[in-house]
């Protein structure tokens, strides 16, 4: 099954193309729009109709693992990627593919106004960025910025930086969930939560905040109407449907810090597929799922199919990925300097908890910072944590 | 062949009614009953195991607030969307009954909302709320306006403004047969005893269409109460997880957070107290019922 939908077309497509070639039938399920992945997948576990490979988040493998996957250390591109999920000793999660997040930029539309090349890196401290942000606007882009108002983003994607960013972050998390951290007084969350003060100071629907609608976000960014969005790489599927400039890319997000968290993106492996151990999966169906992961990793149109048509950064390192698009070309240099690790231990209402009850309330004024941390400090003492 | 024994009526029985009860023991009863089960368990949805947790999921709902706060909503977007709904429907129905021209068009065109589904009636007003009246508007007044859906009360009132919308023509449908039913007899004698139209509506058509209203009245309480779909497409929770209806708060709770039992628990919590506000309501509509 697959559950990033941004991509069920190409799925169809590999779909036919490989049961033409191989004579495997596949079928493509895919992740409904109106329902969780957990509770689609629980649906099928519970009617012992499992799917043979499933698509999840790095969390779910923790929670499926032990049940349910079939241990994949002895395949081939196992020693050629660091982003598997072991869980008790087995390899449990394929990395599908490499995804970070930061701010995307339209180099073009900055050049157009500054009249120089656009160089990220002169823009990693916040008042830096602030000074290129009020260069924009005196240059005629009234509101330079756009941010997300989707829960997810603004949860587990913006504020989720701040556990990311600790220099210990299941300390950190453990800290919160035990009452004892501060969170009102913590470098991290001031730095982070201050470049977000300007980047809705600066924010195209600000005033309405809410109503910012990802398609249209998407497309000012696309057409440069406005330069910067907080994002990921995933967000060229929507923004490649417009009339886009080529000269995009993604930097980390601005801070006024100390430590060097302002140099790196925040990433890893993203969607991890695993293959259904139970008895539910024959041994033939699961020997074709073995040889179609390895397809992903080593052929040639396996490769092409997740780095051009997909448009994903591959997680291995033997495979080539020259023509990724502008975003994912970013993606991959900061990633093979390094990434900072997503957290994957986040408890599963943080996102509608804090993306939606409190960033909402803090991305429209309608509540201050120092409320903020209350209400997050707050939410993790009852907060049910997730084993790992 | 005897036909009061026993095993004849069970074959009768079987015969007539066999595959609907085994459908309904199937699809109702088993998964009620399944349900009612993992209530007292803690169960992620996909595990082999359902530790027995005893009564503590319903400890967990009792002490949910924000589950409460979504049910205290759902009862405040239930009463309001009731009344318009049936207030609406009625006067449709109405109208569309006097014998005005293409009144069968006007029953259709009232109707079709009913059949798109709720998930596309989501999102094809979010699109109305967010782009189209939000530039309608700017270009009538000075400023850029705000969605309805930006604000907590204006999505509580977006979600009953779509619920009208789509209830209203399939409650009309039912009031039109309630009006068709009432014979043209009493209707003329009340005309020759000398009343008026609206007297002739108040006095003697509402009496006569109780039944009508019962149903009416039954079937968007429930929905109401039960409503997901449109809530889910059109605001999501959105602003602030301020509009989240009851059943979504149970979604979130048993899919997102992965806990079933606490789910469960608080969905059986949400089915009692609507069998007991519709149960009510049928109740005290029956005896309201007369008889031409």
């Amino acid at each position: 099954m697959n559950s990033k939908t941004e991509i069920q077309t190409q799925f169809e497509e590999m779909a036919k193309a490989y049961t033409e070639k191989t004579g495997v039938e596949v079928e493509v399920y895919n992740a409904d729009t109106d329902t969780t992945v957990a509770s689609q997948v629980a649906t099928r576990y519970a009617s012992n109709d499992p799917y043979t490979i499933t698509m999840v988040d790095a969390k779910d493998i923790y929670a499926l693992a032990d049940e349910y996957a079939y241990d994949l250390s002895n395949e081939d591109w196992a020693s050629h990627t660091k982003l598997g999920i072991t869980v008790n000793g087995k390899l449990a999660g394929f990395p599908f593919c490499v995804e970070a997040r930061g701010l995307i930029y339209n180099a073009e539309a900055i050049e157009k106004i500054t009249g120089e090349e656009f160089k990220p890196e002169n823009y990693a401290t916040l008042d830096a960025f602030k000074g290129l942000l009020d260069q924009l606007k005196a240059g005629g882009m009234e509101q330079p910025t756009a941010i997300l108002s989707e829960y997810w983003s603004l949860g587990a994607h913006y504020f989720a930086e701040v556990y990311e960013q600790q220099k210990d972050p299941d300390a950190f998390v453990n800290g919160l969930l035990g009452g004892t951290e501060d969170l009102d007084n913590n470098a991290k969350f001031n730095e982070l939560m201050d470049t977000f003060d300007v980047l809705k100071e600066y924010n195209y629907m600000k005033g309405s905040a809410a109503n910012a609608d990802r398609e249209e976000s998407s497309m000012k960014l696309a057409a440069g109407d406005v330069a910067f969005m907080f994002g990921g790489n995933w967000d060229w599927s929507v923004i490649k449907e417009y009339d886009h400039s080529d000269k995009m890319g993604i930097m980390p997000v601005p801070e006024n810090t100390s430590d060097s968290t302002n140099t790196t993106l925040v990433g890893g492996g993203t969607k991890y597929l695993f293959v259904d151990a139970s008895d539910n999966t024959s041994d033939e169906q699961r020997k074709a799922a073995l040889d179609f992961l390895n397809w992903l990793v080593s052929d040639a149109d396996g490769n092409a199919f997740l780095t051009e048509s997909c448009a994903l950064v591959p997680a291995f390192d033997q495979v080539t990925a020259d023509a990724l698009d502008p975003l994912s070309t970013s993606v991959k240099e900061y990633a093979d300097a390094g990434l900072i690790a997503t957290y994957d231990f986040l408890p599963d209402d943080h996102m509608t908890v804090v993306g939606q009850e409190i960033m909402q309330k803090y991305l429209d004024d309608a509540m201050s910072r120092a409320e903020m941390a209350a209400a997050v400090e707050e939410y993790f003492k009852s907060a049910t944590p997730i084993k790992h | 062949m005897k036909t009061n024994s026993l095993g004849y009526k069970v074959r009768q029985y079987l015969l007539f009614a066999g595959v609907t009860t085994f459908l309904f023991v199937a699809v109702v009863i088993v998964p009620f009953f399944y349900g009612l089960y993992l209530t007292f368990t803690r169960y992620d949805g996909v595990s082999t195991s359902k530790p027995f947790v005893g009564l503590d999921n319903y400890i967990a709902a009792f002490g949910d607030t924000d589950y409460w706060v979504s049910l205290g909503r759902t009862f405040v977007f239930s009463a309001i969307a009731v009344v318009l709904v049936n207030l609406f429907a009625f006067v449709l129905a109405y109208m569309v009954t006097t014998g005005i021209r293409g009144q069968n068009f006007f029953r259709a065109g009232f109707f079709i909302p009913n059949l798109i589904g709720g998930i596309v009636l989501g999102y094809v007003w979010k699109f109305v709320f967010n782009k189209a009246l939000v530039q309608l508007s700017d270009m009538i007044g000075s400023g850029h306006a705000k969605s309805l859906l930006a604000t907590p009360t204006g999505a509580m009132a977006a979600l009953i403004i779509v619920s009208v919308w789509q209830y209203a023509g399939y409650m009309m449908l039912i009031y039109v047969a309630g009006f068709m039913s009432v014979s043209e007899d009493v209707i003329e004698a009340a005309k020759i005893d000398g009343c008026t139209g609206t007297q002739s509506i108040i006095h003697i058509s509402i009496p006569l269409m109780t039944a009508s209203f019962v149903q009416c009245l039954f079937l968007t309480i429930t929905r109401c109460f039960m409503v997901y779909d449109v809530n889910f497409s059109l605001t999501g929770g959105d602003p602030y997880g301020d509009s989240v209806l009851a059943a979504m708060h149970v979604y979130n709770t048993a899919f997102q957070d992965k806990k079933f039992g606490l789910g469960q628990a608080e969905a059986l919590i949400l089915f009692v107290v609507c069998a007991i506000v519709g149960g009510l309501q049928v109740y005290v509509g029956k005896k309201a019922e007369v008889q031409a």
